[in-house]
This record gives structure tokens, sequence and C-alpha cells, in this order.
């Protein structure tokens, strides 16, 4: 039989796993819930079933002359070379975002046409893009 | 001209490095327990020339000399002083000077102000740190050279990025350097430590008032990163999980954890292998978001040129560092036999602990997690925000909770003590008030408040006390308070926070709920060296009938040229409102967010009272020996 | 038992770092070398000092064409002009600059100090034209053969290597 003295010791140690365990399934499982993917107009298209409520990024190029701006929307076309995606976001954009530069939405699809953006990244100067964006456009160049 | 003088000046810092080194083995093998006078005489003269060749830089940038390339990349001789001067550690190179300068410094103030009367140990220190100063002194001179030339010398230097022309950025790298490369001293003193089996009070003793220190600047560091991006963003926040962030906040993380167990150290009450482990960690995980930040591969709002051969430095560095580190560690450390008490001090020094390993996991997945998908699986992704909320907001309240109640309890005794006190009674009265006013539903947000309310009050209760009892850790309570009051305020913030984002004409009105914007005016002028935008904004509060002008930017700089939108904030102290402007494509549209962030001057407040309970630590130490 | 722990501790860590090296090969240059071997694309030019444009397949029929981003504002552009300058005695090849997003004034000064390679220079101002020959960042440069193929595509500042490799194929 244990004295009382280990017995606390071993709860504690117990108690400490335990909890840790815990902790750590919970930082993967919110993890996984998340994260958010990044895709392409063409990858859009290719996607079955398009899910509405998760938060999704899309990057291309903003289409030349596609910019339009409205009482309460900006509405401007993605475009890898080969499809494309209208998006509509409402608030201020970055200060590099522009026709023909790099852009990345970030937001939900309505359907597989127009995307819903909540936030516009394109913080890049001239001689960088953002990594994700150039693989993609890079096997489009094909 | 002042190229050969920078390169001269570094090459005799990494004489004197290897001499030190030299040197320092030699003296391990003789008797005597006095260091000799030329130790102190060689690292006099490194400080010496690392200072000068960091002035010669300075001067470089001071000057407009663009033949070093380095200045012509990042100014421009019309550039405001302070902005040539900051230049100075603005870019990879200069930066890259700057930790040398910092690791050298303290390889000075370590030997000359840590007497510990131990001779092994201080040489051995010396040793580690001069090592540290020599590999980053080759990577600087055959890879980041600051001073390297250009040839023909061109007549105008480029600028340094709008962005960046910011005097909370200016002060910034060098806080969170002297922060964070600060925790090389002891890392150097662990490794020391081990090899020269020193006595564990007296390491922890040595180390107490440079993890402070290096705690305080790191603090102090982030703070003013997190102002620069409120204010020069233009977003509206003031902490993204960004992963330049994340890599500022791991090694504060690490060092909190280790300045509350050098406590119990300090005591002779076990955890020494923790705080040796914990002192490697903290310089280890500096130098992972050295690498982070550094090699691209990262992709972050802010943009550092990225360059591969950067990268592989640092990460052959960061294998050396890590494997000798584990080496010293298995051959030298010994097992020690720690007795603790449930429910005593050291108890909740241990849970704390636990509290920042789990944090720094968190914040450390969520950094690395999408680089380790996109080189394994190709898949692109990113970790927003949500994830950090989501999993960090549940354990800010058994942690305020902790805080509040941990300091309580005594050394090595284990006697139960009353928790949830009159205090708490006030501070559940304090938090119905608040609630009856912004009426928060959600359980998480109420459960934070309730105990940093709790927490504030105990700190407060706490300082009065420590007036008539001595024996109150005057620097814990500060620290605790300004923790108690950055998660109360932050957490009303998050409450009252509003933002409405629509494109306005000159001349238009929009009608909100709350406020009526008019969109008066625009001007345009020339300054400087940029051209500017100005809008003139009304904006008239329905309720209080108040009405604010507005007057936010866009503006367009030259050298390079670049747009940035400039925030329009007026502070009333208790709240601001936040207004920022954008145009694309020349529409007569211009898109417009506002927002209301209340208590903003108090999270920066609280952030910096909680910086001073670390000050107070040093110089409590001073005071002692 | 401490070997073990050892064992574990080295390779996870081996690992970890194995995954950081990995991820520094991952290209982050945006490139478009899939470009080589397809037409090149019409495009209408700007000239940079006198009024009107002229077309890309129109000039220089029978001989090699080296397309040339650069700014005044860009230092690797700096660095590679005296590269471009050796490629300008080639009598087989004629360059063009496109200033991409410069302001004429510093352009000029760029040249009067580092010398002119250019047989025409035109600008781009907004870069929108650029884009069409797939440049989002710059220097960059696009060798393009007699009958408008494009047949090398270079990403970041011409070196010595580069100007050997153009000088042969043009040579041949």
């Amino acid at each position: 039989m244990l004295n009382p003295k280990a017995k606390i010791r071993l709860s504690i140690l117990v108690g400490a796993i335990l909890f840790s365990a815990i902790s750590i399934f919970l930082i993967f499982k919110t993890l996984e819930d998340n994260i958010i993917y990044f895709y392409s107009p063409s990858e859009i298209k290719q996607i079955n079933d398009i899910d509405t409520n998760k938060s999704i990024r899309v990057g291309g190029m903003v289409k030349d002359g596609s910019i339009q701006t409205k009482k309460d929307e900006i509405k401007f076309i993605v475009t890898d070379f080969k499809n494309e995606i209208i998006v509509t976001f409402s608030g201020t954009v970055p200060a590099l975002f522009a026709e023909g530069k790099g852009v990345v939405a970030e937001g939900k699809l309505q359907d597989k046409e127009f995307f819903l953006a909540k936030r516009i990244l394109a913080k890049h100067d001239e001689n960088y893009m953002p990594p994700e964006i150039n693989k993609n456009l890079e096997q489009n160049a094909k | 001209m002042l190229s050969n003088f920078g390169i001269t000046f570094l090459s005799i810092t990494f004489l004197t490095s290897f001499l030190l080194i030299y040197l320092s083995f030699n003296e391990l093998k003789t008797a005597n327990n006095k260091i000799p006078k030329k130790i102190y005489n060689f690292s006099s003269l490194q400080l010496i020339f690392t200072i000068l060749s960091f002035l010669t830089l300075l001067a470089g940038f001071v000057v407009s000399d663009f033949s070093m390339s380095n200045v012509f990349e990042n100014s421009h001789s019309t550039k405001p002083l302070l902005y040539k001067i900051s230049g100075t550690w603005g870019s990879h190179e200069g930066s890259l000077l700057l930790w040398i300068n910092i690791l050298v410094l303290f390889s000075f103030l370590f030997l000359f102000y840590s007497n510990n009367n131990n001779k092994k140990f201080q040489l051995y220190t010396i040793i580690f740190q001069n090592f540290l100063i020599g590999t980053f002194l080759i990577f600087l001179l055959f890879n980041s050279n600051p001073f390297s030339l250009l040839f023909p010398v061109p007549n105008e230097g480029l600028g340094l990025n709008p962005i960046l022309q910011d005097p909370a950025l200016a002060i910034h790298p060098p806080l969170l350097y002297i922060g964070f490369v600060g925790s090389s001293i002891y890392f150097s003193a662990a490794l020391a430590a081990l090899i020269s089996k020193v006595e564990t009070k007296l390491f922890a003793r040595v180390i107490k008032p440079w993890v402070s220190l290096s705690w305080f600047f790191q603090t102090l560091g982030i703070l003013v990163g997190s102002v620069w991006a409120y204010y020069e963003l233009g977003w509206g926040g003031f902490w993204f999980w960004d992963p330049v962030e994340n890599s500022s906040l791991m090694p504060w993380l690490l060092m909190t954890a280790l300045f509350h167990s050098v406590l119990v150290l300090e005591r002779r009450l076990g955890l020494y292998s923790w705080v040796i482990i914990l002192s490697i960690l903290t310089f280890t995980m500096s130098v992972v978001g050295t690498f982070l930040v550094r090699s691209g591969i990262l992709n972050s709002v802010h943009t550092f040129a990225n360059d591969p051969s950067r990268g592989l430095f640092i990460l052959t560095f960061l294998i050396l560092m890590v494997f000798s580190s584990i080496f010293i560690f298995f051959k030298y450390s010994t097992t020690e036999k720690n007795t603790f008490k449930f429910l005593s001090k050291e108890f909740f020094i241990l849970i704390n602990n636990w509290f920042m390993v789990f944090f720094l996991l968190v914040v450390l997945i969520g950094t690395m997690y999408p680089i380790f998908l996109d080189t394994l699986f190709g898949t692109k992704i990113s970790v927003g925000p949500p994830y950090y909320n989501f999993v960090l907001a549940p354990f800010l309240i058994p942690l305020l909770f902790l805080m509040t109640s941990g300091p309580k309890f005594n050394w090595i005794s284990s006697e139960s003590k009353k928790i949830f006190d009159l205090v708490f009674f006030i501070s559940l009265f304090i938090f119905l008030a608040i609630l009856f006013i912004v009426k928060e539903k959600n359980l998480i947000v109420n459960l934070t408040l309730i105990f940093s309310i709790y927490l504030t009050i105990q700190s407060l209760n706490d300082f009065y006390k420590a007036f008539k009892n001595k024996s109150i850790n005057l620097s814990r309570v500060i620290s605790h308070f300004g923790f108690g009051l950055l998660i109360f305020f932050i957490s009303i913030n998050h409450i009252l926070s509003i933002e409405k984002n629509f494109n306005l004409k000159v001349g238009d009105e929009k009608n909100l709920s709350k406020f009526l914007i008019k969109f008066e005016n625009i001007e345009s002028y020339k300054i400087d060296n940029y051209q500017t935008i100005i809008g003139d904004f009304q904006i008239l509060n329905k309720k209080n009938l108040i009405k604010k002008n507005l007057k936010p930017e866009i503006r367009i700089y030259d050298q390079p040229k670049t747009m940035t939108y400039e925030a329009s904030i007026d502070s009333n102290f208790f709240s601001d409102t936040y207004l920022t402007m954008s145009n694309v494509s020349d529409s007569e549209l211009f898109n417009i967010k506002l927002q209301i962030k209340p208590f903003m001057n108090f999270i920066w407040l609280s952030v910096f009272i909680l910086s001073l309970g670390g000050v107070l630590n040093i110089f409590k130490r001073i005071k002692k020996v | 038992m401490k070997k073990n722990k050892l064992i574990i501790i080295y390779a996870v860590l081996i690992f970890i770092f194995l995954i950081l090296y990995l991820s520094l090969d991952n290209k982050k240059i945006y490139n478009t070398e899939d470009l080589v071997g397809k037409k090149m694309n019409e495009v209408d030019l700007l000239y940079f000092e006198s009024e009107g444009t002229f077309n890309t397949r129109e000039i220089f029929k029978n001989k090699f064409v080296l397309f040339n981003f650069w700014a005044s504002w860009c230092a690797p552009c700096r660095k590679e002009h005296k590269n471009l300058i050796r490629l300008s005695k080639n009598k087989n090849l004629e360059i063009i600059g496109v200033n991409f997003k410069d302001s004429p004034q510093s352009a000029k000064k760029f040249l009067e100090e580092l010398g002119n390679p250019f047989s025409i220079l035109a600008k781009d101002p907004d870069g929108k034209q650029s884009i069409n020959f797939g440049i989002y960042g710059i220097p960059e440069t696009i060798l393009i053969d007699k009958d408008s193929n494009i047949v090398k595509k270079y990403v970041g500042p011409l070196n010595l290597k580069d100007v050997n490799e153009i000088r042969s194929i043009v040579e041949k």
C-alpha cells in the first residue's frame, strides 16, 4: 500500500498528465477547425461540395479593369489566368491593392462564382509575392 | 572610407572574441581564484570596437554615404535625421550588427558586474558568450556585411520603406533585441553552470537580474511594436497573431516562466535542471524566431527581404547550438531530488510554468504548423486569430485565479488558505455593475472579466499591505496588477469595439445607428518626400451630440514609390475614434473604415505597469549586493 | 532510460530541423519559366521619351531581342546594369529596356550615371503592360529569338553566367 504522501504525489502526477493530454488534444482540435485553406480560382472550380460557412483564402491577380467601387462594397475579379472568381468586399483595402497586382482575399464562398471577402491581404512590394500565390500561378502559366 | 573602418573594427572584435576564448581556457588551468586583468581589458576592448563599428554604420547613414550598399538601399539624403539613424538597424545587416553589439555588451556587463567569486563559472560563461559572438561575426562578415561597397557610387539612396518611418518603430528593434539577445547571457551562464558544477543557489542569484532585465526590455519592445501596428497598419488592431509577433512572444513566455522558477531555485527548493532548461530554451526560441523572420519561410504582414542563404546560416547555427546544449546538458546534469509540498508557493510557481509552457506550445504549433504542412504535403494553409483566441482564452481564467491565490501561500509549508475572501466578493460586485452596463453574454468573456477584476483588486490590496509588511514582494504585486488590468481592458475593449465599413463620395453622408458621418472635403498637398491626400470627415455621435473632426490621409511617397494609408485617430482618453480611408482605381468613392476602440490608452498603460515590476526586480538585486 | 530519452529527443529534433531545412528550399520567388518556348505576346509599349507606341512584334524582325524590365529605385537593377552594357556590344542582339513604374527624371539620371545599353527604351509607368509579359517584380529579363519565341527568362539580376549563356545562344 502507498503511504498517504506518495498517494498525493501520485494523484498530482496523474492529474498533471491528464490535464496536459487534454490541453494538447484541445490545441490540435482547435487548430483543425481554424486553419484557413488557400485556393486558386481554378481549384475552386474543381471543388465538388463547397462549404459556404468555412473561411478560406483565395489568391491570384486582380484582373485589369475589373475593380468597381459601389456605395457599400468593392467588387473585383481575381484571376489565375485560367479561371476567375468575383470577389466582393466592404472596407478599406491595403495600400498595395491595385489592378494587375497579386492579392489574397480571406472570406467565404457563396458559390463557385462569388466570394465574399472579410479581409484583403496585399502586402508586398514589387520584388515580393505572397508565396502561396506563386506556386499556383506558376502551374497555370504552363 | 567608412566601410574600411567598419570592417576593420569588426575584424578586431572578432579577434578579441577569439583571444578571450583562448585566454579564458588557459586561465581555467591555473589555480588562483582571480580573473586576470587582461581578460577584463580585452572585454572592454571588444566592447569599444563593436560600438565603434556600429557608430561607423550610423555615421554612414547620417552623412548619407551611398558608397555603402546598405546605406544606399535603406536611406535617402532628404530623409529626416531620426529615420536616417533608425535606418541603421532597419535593414537585415544593420539589425544583425545591433545583435552583435548586444551580445558583446552583455558579455562585458556580465564579466564586470556579476561578481560571483566563482572564477570557473564566470570564465565558462565568457567562453560560451564569445562563441556566440564569433559565430555571428562570421555570419555578418561573410553573408550579411553592412559595410559592403557599391560601385559606381550612386548619387542618391533608395529610401527606407515609408511604413517603417515611424518613431515607435525606430525604437522597437533596439528594445526587442536587448530583450531577446540579452537572453544569450543566461544561455551561456546555464551551460557554464553545468560544466563548472556551480552551486544552484548561486546560479539562481546570478542570472536573476539578467532575466528581469531582458524580460523588461522584451515587454517594452512588444508594447512598442503593438502601438506601432495600431497606429500605422491602419487595421485598428494591436495584436494580429502574426508569425513575426509570435516569434517575439515565445521568448517572452519563457522568460516569464524562467524568472518565476528562479524564485524557487533561489531558496534552494529545487527545479535546478528545469531552470537550466528554461535558460537554454529562451535563447534558443529567440534564435528560432530570428530564423523564422529572417529566412523568409513565413508569409507575414511584415515584409522582410528573404534570402535562403541567411536562413541556412541561422538554421546551421541553431542546430549546432541545440545539439551542443543537449550534449552538455546530458553529460553534466545530475539528478536532483525535488520535495514539493502541495499548496505551497513553489507549487503555484510550478503551475505558472505549466501555463507558460502551454501558451508557448499553442503559439509555436500555430506558427509552425503551416510550414510543416506545406513542406510535407504541399498544402497551403494559414492559421488565423480564432485559433489562438479559442485555445488561449479559456486558460486565462484559471491562470488569473492562480495569479491571485498563489502568492498568498507560503514557501515550503502547505497550510490551506481561505480563497474566496472579501476581496473576491467586492470584485464580483464590481463585475455585476459592469455587466449591467455592457450586457455581455459570452460566459468565457464574463469569467475572464471577474477574475481579472479579482486579480487587480487583490493586487491593490497587497500593494497597500506591502507598505506595512516588508516581506511582500512589491515587483510581483505591480506586475500582477498590470497583468490583471491588461486582461480586463482587453476584454472590455473586445466587448465594446465597433467596426463599420462603407464607401463614400465627397459631400456624402452615412447614417449609422449610433453615428452620422459626413465626408466634407478632400485636399491634396505636397509635403517633404510625399504627396498627401487628406479627407475631412465630421462624425456626429447621435447619443451625446459630440462632433468630431477626423482627417485620414492617403500618402504617396516618392522614395521608394509607395502608398500608405494613415489612420486618423481621435483619442479622448477613454476611447479612440479610428478612421481609415482608401481609394482604388481613382474611383470617386472612397472606402471608409470607422472603428470605435475604447480603453486603448489603458491597454498600453497596463503593459507599461506590467513591465515596471521587472525593473524593480533588477534594482532590488543590486541593492542587496 | 537516459539513453532512450536522448534518442527520442534527437529523433524529434532532427525531424524538425529537416523540415525547416526543406522549407528553406521551397521556391518563394515567383517565376514564369514555363512561358519559355511559347510565342511572345503582342504588346504595345510607350516610347520613353518621344510620343507614341510601338508593337513588340514589329521591331527587329530578324534579330534576337532582349527585354529588360528595370527601374531606378530597384537595387538589383543597378547591380546588373554593367552586364547589360556588356551585352549591348553584341551585334546579333538588340536590347529593349522597359522602365517600370519610375519617374522619368530619376530614370534618366540612372542612365546618365551608368550608361545606356538599350536600343529602344520604353516605359510602363503604371506597370500594366508588363503584366502581359508575365512580369510582377523587377528586374526581369526575357530573351526572344528571330521568330518571337521566348528562349529564356531571367528572374532577378543578370549575372556573368547569364551573360555568357545569352551570348552563346545569340551567336549560334
